[in-house]
């Protein structure tokens, strides 16, 4: 089985990147995919991927530079990979799935980056962001 | 060292392993003794601002989002302040779904804070390297533990998904009651969990109570020492999360102050503020501020209840009372050992509810216009007791609003808990790093959560500065 997890905070304006993409994604027609949207990743969340072959991460992340640029598995941009408090990274995931569960699943990370978390930015180019990530993963996952 | 000479003050910015960002300072004097430590709530909420001039109807979901980890602490004060507000009392199969949102959350809060944020510190010891004191560790060897830990959270946030609409912000809690009744089918696959979750619960308590022993030294100086009291008790003075009365004890277990109205809670509680934090000080008004410092929680329910009200918790109940003759437990270290005992009574609590007839009933909300112009909602969170204040207009806009957070009637306490710490542990000749995760680590025994919902950006880790008496950096030290 394959997942696609959209991430971040509607609230909190372009951190709803994630559930933008994923909500698109929801409405083409990929078969033998499972999207989900959610606040946070938390722990329990890998009781849910037990059966991945594949899971895909798409986030907003925080940069002040090239903003709505598509960072794709840029993993040493997330500094936070060992935090934990109620929410956790995508690396925490895969950790918990390779050494706690024995599963392997390949997985990608899409990051729009962006500053935009208080007050609108560029609707324009946010947008074409998520389609840019839309359409790659609607060819990809066909 | 030259700074040896110089009164100095340890930063500690953030606090690791709580929810939320803090800060910690501990001033040195020249001889490189604690003189004082404070925790500072470096992040600000202001939702009390935010929500004036919505309406009423709105306030279970927004101040929600308060927190992304209690969440439904949040909409059940609030909603039962919107019940207030329509004058009305839901109906009781309402009443029962929600008690079980409610234990659910404290089930799964209470299970991350010990499986993830404090196990490190039992498992390795709190002198431990600090690259060992995290899950990661604890997945590489003692990986059934960590997954117990998974598990039973899975349960308590599947059962607050299932009757709440929603793992995080769950939305079908409603002025009036709840907006969709349970189904059978629900019903019987959250009880078709139970005995798991009942093993990985009684598994843990186990493991605490037989490694008790290695803390004697943290079970004596993590806050302890003598305060005041708070919770919500039952009419039968046992432990209650979602209703009852208020209640306050001194440190000897004498009682202050019974049988409060929440509703009246301003009679009894004075706000204050200091300039270095945006955590408010709560304190018991007629002692005063400071002297009415109090502590709430599962050790203040603990100490205040007469019993759990459910068989298997209260065989560990009583054990624990035994700890100091049946009278308060001073000890902010059993926070840990309380917030076990309370795993155990949320599980057998959620069993007892759902087999009763009258939580399947369908009539789950009571509707009605605005007939008062003020309203009060209180239960225990989590981490204590939370009040949700509203007055609004004749048309339901909300006027005013006043929030106490459960971990802000602490706020005095873990104040007082940091300094007892430092003094105990840090030497300002020889700062190691076992002594300032100690610092630490009496924070997380009253496992605050600092407005969680901020989702500040950056590395948690902490960074300590030692600063002389011009606060000029002299020394940084990066903890991660």
């Amino acid at each position: 089985m394959r997942y696609v997890i959209g991430y971040g905070n509607e609230l909190r304006v372009e951190d709803a990147f994630g559930f933008d993409v994923v909500s698109k994604l929801d409405s083409k027609d990929l078969t033998n995919i499972k999207i989900l949207s959610l606040y946070q990743l938390t722990p329990e969340i890998v009781l849910d991927l037990l059966d991945a072959d594949e899971v895909i991460f798409i986030d907003a992340l925080y940069s002040i530079e090239n903003k709505y640029a598509i960072a794709c598995s840029l993993y040493e941009h997330t500094k936070d990979s060992l935090s934990l408090t109620h929410h956790i990274s995508y690396k925490v995931i895969i950790h918990m799935l390779n050494n706690l569960y024995d599963r392997f699943p390949k997985y990608e990370v899409y990051s729009m980056l962006t500053n935009n978390f208080e007050k609108a930015g560029d609707t324009a180019k946010y947008k074409k962001s998520i389609d840019q990530v839309v359409n790659h993963l609607t060819r990809k996952l066909k | 060292m030259e700074e040896l000479n110089k009164k100095r003050k340890i930063i500690i910015d953030p606090v690791t392993r709580i929810e939320g960002h803090a800060k910690i300072t501990i001033d040195i004097d020249e001889d490189g003794v604690v003189d004082d430590a404070r925790i500072h709530v470096t992040q600000f909420r202001g939702f009390e601002k935010i929500c004036e001039g919505r309406l009423y109807t709105e306030m279970p979901a927004m101040t929600s989002r308060t927190c992304g980890i209690c969440p439904v602490s949040h909409a059940i004060s609030s909603t039962k302040a919107c019940d207030e507000i329509l004058a009305i009392t839901p109906p009781q199969a309402g009443i029962n779904i929600r008690k079980i949102v409610n234990l659910a959350q404290i089930l799964q809060s209470h299970t991350l804070n010990f499986y993830h944020l404090s196990a490190p510190d039992f498992v390795y010891g709190f002198d431990a390297k600090k690259e060992d004191r995290n899950i990661f560790k604890m997945i590489q060897t003692h990986p059934d533990m960590a997954k117990d830990g998974i598990k039973l959270r899975a349960f308590g946030q599947e059962i607050i998904e299932t009757l709440g609409g929603k793992r995080i912000h769950p939305d079908w809690i409603v002025p009036g009651g709840m907006s969709h009744c349970m189904t059978k089918e629900q019903k019987n696959k959250i009880l078709n969990q139970i005995p798991q979750a009942m093993e990985i619960a009684k598994k843990t308590i186990e493991y605490f109570t037989n490694n008790l022993h290695k803390f004697k030294k943290e079970i004596d100086s993590f806050a302890t020492f003598p305060s005041l009291f708070m919770s919500l008790v039952n009419k039968k003075g046992n432990l209650e999360h979602y209703d009852g009365l208020l209640k306050f004890i001194d440190a000897d277990g004498k009682v202050l102050e019974e049988n409060i109205n929440p509703s009246d809670y301003k009679k009894y509680i004075g706000e204050a503020v200091e300039k270095d934090s945006f955590l408010k000080s709560p304190y018991y008004k007629p002692f005063g501020y400071e002297t009415g410092m109090y502590r709430v929680g599962a050790l203040a329910r603990l100490n205040i209840a007469k019993f759990c009200g459910t068989s298997l918790a209260d065989e560990f109940f009583e054990k624990f009372k035994n700890i100091n003759n049946g009278k308060p437990i001073l000890n902010s270290f059993y926070y840990h050992y309380a917030r076990l005992i309370e795993m155990i009574y949320c599980i057998e609590k959620i069993e007892e509810i759902l087999n009763d007839p009258l939580t399947m009933n369908p009539q789950i909300r009571a509707h009605a216009e605005v007939n008062s112009t003020k309203g009060v909602g209180c239960s225990e969170a989590p981490r204590g007791t939370l009040f949700h204040d509203y007055v609004v207009s004749k048309d339901g806009i909300i006027e005013k609003m006043n929030l106490i957070i459960a971990t802000g009637n602490n706020n005095l306490a873990m104040n007082a808990g940091v300094k007892q710490v430092a003094q105990t542990f840090v030497d300002g000749n020889n700062i190691t790093d076992g002594a300032l995760n100690r610092v630490e680590a009496v924070i997380r025994c009253f496992d605050p959560c600092l407005s969680c919902s901020t989702h500040a950006m950056g590395v948690v880790s902490s960074k300590i500065d030692i600063r002389d008496t011009n606060k000029n950096i002299i020394r940084s030290i990066i903890r991660s």
